[in-house]
């Protein structure tokens, strides 16, 4: 919750995340607020930070100094263990080249998140299917990701990230490696699964035509936010 | 709408990554496989050896087979005929003891063969043992175990078999069940003292107790009554008067430690470069939420999964390793593995169990990776 009692997705104070021993500040005293439902882009220049921003947000990285509470907790003092169920729980994650496991079929992988969750085996199956039928690939679910295009892949992966209902969606230029029709498609299809389940999403990108659809822009540059 | 198919399950996910490189999986079942044909062989002929030893003890109903004490083989044991049978009657609850001499010579064209001497009028013709013909008479007659006589002499009822350059006649066949003793024959205790010149000297006396005495107690009673024999009343303690059972024990385990230890390199080996090659994949599961635990779960249930494999390979071609072994010359005269349930678990324990433990590492080195850096993992 932010001090105007507005629920928070994000809040980042003096977020830094360096590499090579301190030489190479790759996040450099961040300070930003992303609200709850919120759709932000990330916008800047390869190398500016904006891929080691979204692992400080996904939790899959922690910082060397600085705050940062995702959806009102703190990541500071989190096990392992916690994190990992935090990552599970809270977080949805799109990569750029889709990730998917190539030996699981499209429902299988997004099973795969769900394992480990309260969820019994049907209602993860129940639960996946659903999500498959919703990103348009009811009759693809059975199929493995190397049969399946570009765009599909992505979808595939979108889904995948919705699997555990988490309160925050994270892309890492999603769109990078689709041409221009498919890009539209998924970025109509994550605008709309954005909607409906009033979850925040942050999208990592350097595509000006991702940055317009979103509420809000945060342009990165050499670690530090330009605006 | 499409069909939902079967669940995800860690099942599921295991046979997928088995399948994924099936010919890395299936060289490396084999690896692990051949270990587990080594324990299945060896353990399965081992657990004959045990079979026939409580044979031989209990062969014609005795209850105890009383040697001399402080030997390294049974073979080697002398005692005196009439001595011994005396000082064996003396103790409470033996009711008769029966002596014979054994001995390992040539005979016809096999290299050895086991020669039992007894005593002819000692022979019960009613024993149920006698297969065909009759109990010998005179002293150049022979009994031929049924084993001898259908593969080691292939002689029958009215043949003659040479022994130690005497000429003998069969009169009969028998079968007790005891391998040992059936793929021997039987002479007559005299002319076979008389052959190995050891006048009034016999290998072992077959004990039969009085109703209800207990044979270990009585083989207790002999042990301390007489120092200079030791009564066997069992096969676990048939190491007072031969080792040969134990060291066949200890070449099992021997074996089997070789084998754990060659496995688990292979399985080690190969669960590393699987975790190596798939870094990127577990990386993108950890950022999907899964636990160090369930990485290494995923690893170990692989693992678990090729000594399975290995065991359903190693385990048939063990038990086909053991019967050849027992139909070969020579050998078919003593060994008569047993093929029952309990080389198989054996066999199956510890190839998942050398499997797992080759995939500690692995699994260890795979829990370990950190999720962001196996994403930026080309």
């Amino acid at each position: 919750m932010s001090d105007s009692g507005e629920p928070k997705a994000v809040v980042a104070r003096g977020l830094v995340k360096y590499y090579e021993g301190g030489r190479v500040h790759a996040v450099d005293k961040l300070d930003f607020d992303v609200a709850a439902g919120e759709f932000v882009a990330i916008r800047g220049p390869s190398g500016c930070g904006k891929t080691t921003l979204l692992n400080l947000l996904a939790a899959i990285d922690r910082p060397d100094a600085g705050s940062l509470e995702i959806a009102g907790r703190s990541l500071k003092g989190m096990s392992d263990a916690e994190i990992d169920a935090f990552r599970r729980d809270e977080i949805g994650l799109v990569f750029q080249l889709h990730n998917l496991l190539p030996d699981l079929t499209a429902l299988e992988n997004v099973q795969a998140p769900m394992m480990g969750t309260c969820l019994d085996k049907r209602g993860r199956l129940t639960r996946a299917m659903e999500l498959i039928e919703r990103v348009g690939l009811g009759d693809r679910a059975h199929a493995l990701p190397t049969v399946l295009s570009g765009g599909e892949r992505q979808r595939v992966a979108v889904a995948r990230s919705l699997a555990n209902k988490p309160h925050m969606l994270l892309a890492d230029e999603p769109t990078g490696a689709l041409d221009s029709k498919s890009s539209d498609r998924l970025l109509d299809l994550l605008d709309e699964l954005q909607r409906e389940s009033e979850t925040t999403l942050i999208v990592v990108t350097h595509d000006d035509h991702v940055a317009e659809r979103a509420d809000r822009v945060l342009n990165m540059l050499d670690g530090r936010m330009r605006n | 709408m499409s069909t939902a198919g079967a669940p995800l399950t860690m099942f599921r996910m295991t046979t997928r990554n088995l399948y994924r490189r099936p010919m890395r999986t299936a060289l490396t079942a084999v690896g692990v496989a051949v270990g587990v044909v080594a324990i299945v062989a060896f353990t399965t002929i081992v657990r004959g050896l045990w079979r026939s030893v409580e044979g031989i003890i209990h062969v014609n109903d005795a209850e105890l087979l009383v040697f001399q004490s402080n030997i390294a083989a049974d073979l080697l044991s002398i005692l005196d005929e009439e001595e011994t049978r005396e000082k064996l009657r003396s103790v409470p609850g033996v009711e008769r003891a029966l002596g014979s001499l054994w001995h390992v010579a040539p005979v016809g064209n096999r290299p050895f063969c086991l020669i039992l001497g007894l005593d002819h009028a000692e022979i019960d013709a009613e024993s149920g043992n006698l297969i065909r013909g009759r109990t010998p008479a005179a002293d150049d007659e022979v009994l031929l175990g049924s084993i001898a006589s259908k593969h080691v002499l292939q002689r029958d009822v009215g043949d003659t078999v040479e022994i130690m350059g005497e000429a003998c006649r069969v009169v009969g066949i028998y079968r007790t069940g005891v391998v040992f003793t059936d793929g021997g024959l039987v002479i007559q205790l005299r002319r076979l003292q008389r052959m190995i010149a050891k006048e009034n000297q016999v290998t072992v006396f077959q004990v039969h107790l009085r109703e209800g005495f207990d044979a270990e107690e009585i083989a207790e009673e002999i042990d301390k009554r007489y120092p200079e024999l030791v009564a066997v009343s069992s096969a676990g303690e048939y190491q007072k008067a031969d080792q040969g059972l134990v060291v066949a024990n200890g070449m099992v385990w021997a074996v089997s430690f070789l084998a754990i230890v060659i496995g688990s390199i292979i399985v080690a080996n190969t669960m590393w470069m699987t975790v190596l090659e798939r870094t990127r994949e577990i990386g993108v599961l950890r950022a999907l939420g899964w636990a160090r635990s369930r990485i290494v779960a995923m690893i170990i249930m692989e693992a678990a999964g090729v000594g399975v494999i290995a065991a359903l390979i190693g385990c048939p071609a063990g038990f086909g390793l053991a019967k050849l072994a027992a139909v070969l010359p020579v050998s078919d005269q003593f060994l008569s593995p047993v093929f029952d349930a309990e080389p198989f678990l054996l066999a199956l324990s510890i190839s998942i169990g050398l499997s797992v433990l080759g995939a500690l590492i692995p699994a260890w080195r795979a829990a370990r990776i950190s999720p962001a850096e196996a994403l930026r993992y080309e």
